[in-house]
């Protein structure tokens, strides 16, 4: 009697953790990347002054799809997608689409510096000193850009470098639909 | 000159009050800042690190906190931003509950185990077929020493 107890316990308890494994290999997120818990969610609302003096808020932009790219003069990924950027800048402002870039933990200077190197034309801001616009989007570091479709909910988040591909699908997508 | 020294007195502890306000301030934003994972440095939580996200992190909870939030509404600013593995703590709900119970309840079980077949051996060789009886010899020697402490 009392072995077919601790066979059964012992089947159980090791029928448990053989779960557990296959839980964490097959379904558990990948402990290298970073999930974000904004995904299907609200863009959160911003104000900001771009370099240019101009007072921007993404709610005016609703029915719009948003490109929202963070970056920092001193990132080195962000000189790598600095032209990709404003290419697709180029290309789909026309039809519809807005690129907004928010410089994080940035001197005035060293972004206005950045700006000029590489040609960015679309809507350039710094961020608040608190970073809060960044926080508030979950930032782990940069460049980090966020596709916003024409509702307002974030559809989709990149870490590091922005590829045109990734873009140009979800652009065409938003703007044709 | 007496209104003077009020002056002074009344500088000195409004000085003091603040002083020690700032500082009880400062150890909340540690207390907090330590049970959140830095985002950008691997194994540091925010308040050892020196990244800029992490001081951006730092002076959002010193403001969330001057604003009058509590620690819990703090914590949960930044689950609801980044995902709960900000925490460096799982919080103790749903399938969480079962790693924060799981390794307790393991080592209590195999204790119990343990006892119970630790108590049963113990009963076992204490069955009276299993005792040796005395011999002979041994009963005299015995009686001998009962018979010694008697006398003394």
């Amino acid at each position: 009697m009392n072995r077919k107890v601790y066979f059964l316990g012992g089947s159980i308890a090791i029928l448990g953790l053989l779960g557990l494994l296959l839980y964490g290999v097959f379904y558990a997120s990948n402990p290298k990347s970073i999930p974000s818990a904004l995904i299907d969610k609200k863009a959160s609302a911003f104000t900001v002054t771009t370099f240019d003096g101009k007072t921007i808020s993404l709610e005016e932009f609703k029915g719009k799809p948003v490109i929202l790219n963070f970056w920092a003069s001193w990132c080195v990924a962000c000189r790598k997608e600095a032209h990709i950027i404003e290419a697709a800048h180029q290309k789909y402002t026309p039809q519809g689409a807005v690129f907004i870039g928010i410089a994080i933990n940035d001197t005035r200077e060293d972004s206005l510096k950045f700006i000029r190197r590489y040609g960015k034309s679309y809507k350039l801001a710094p961020d608040d000193k608190v970073g809060n616009i960044s926080l508030n989007y979950g930032i782990t570091a940069v460049p980090e850009t966020f596709f916003i479709d024409k509702e307002g909910i974030i559809r989709y988040k990149t870490l590091g470098a922005v590829t045109a591909d990734s873009m140009e699908e979800f652009l065409e997508n938003q703007l044709r639909s | 000159m007496k209104k003077l020294i009020f002056l002074g007195l009344l500088l000195f502890l409004s000085t003091a009050f603040s002083g020690l306000q700032a500082d009880e301030l400062d150890d909340q934003v540690r207390q907090i800042a330590h049970k959140l994972r830095c985002p950008t440095c691997q194994g540091l939580s925010v308040k050892e690190s020196e990244a800029g996200l992490a001081d951006n992190m730092k002076a959002k909870i010193r403001s969330l906190l001057e604003e009058g939030k509590t620690e819990e509404e703090i914590l949960q600013f930044f689950v609801d931003r980044y995902g709960e593995w900000i925490l460096r703590s799982p919080q103790m709900k749903g399938f969480n509950l079962l790693l924060w119970l799981a390794p307790g309840t393991l080592i209590f079980l195999t204790c119990l185990i343990l006892f119970f077949k630790m108590r049963q051996k113990s009963i076992t060789t204490l069955k009276p077929e299993a005792i040796n009886p005395l011999n002979e010899e041994e009963l005299a020697q015995i009686e001998k020493e009962l018979q010694n402490l008697n006398r003394n």
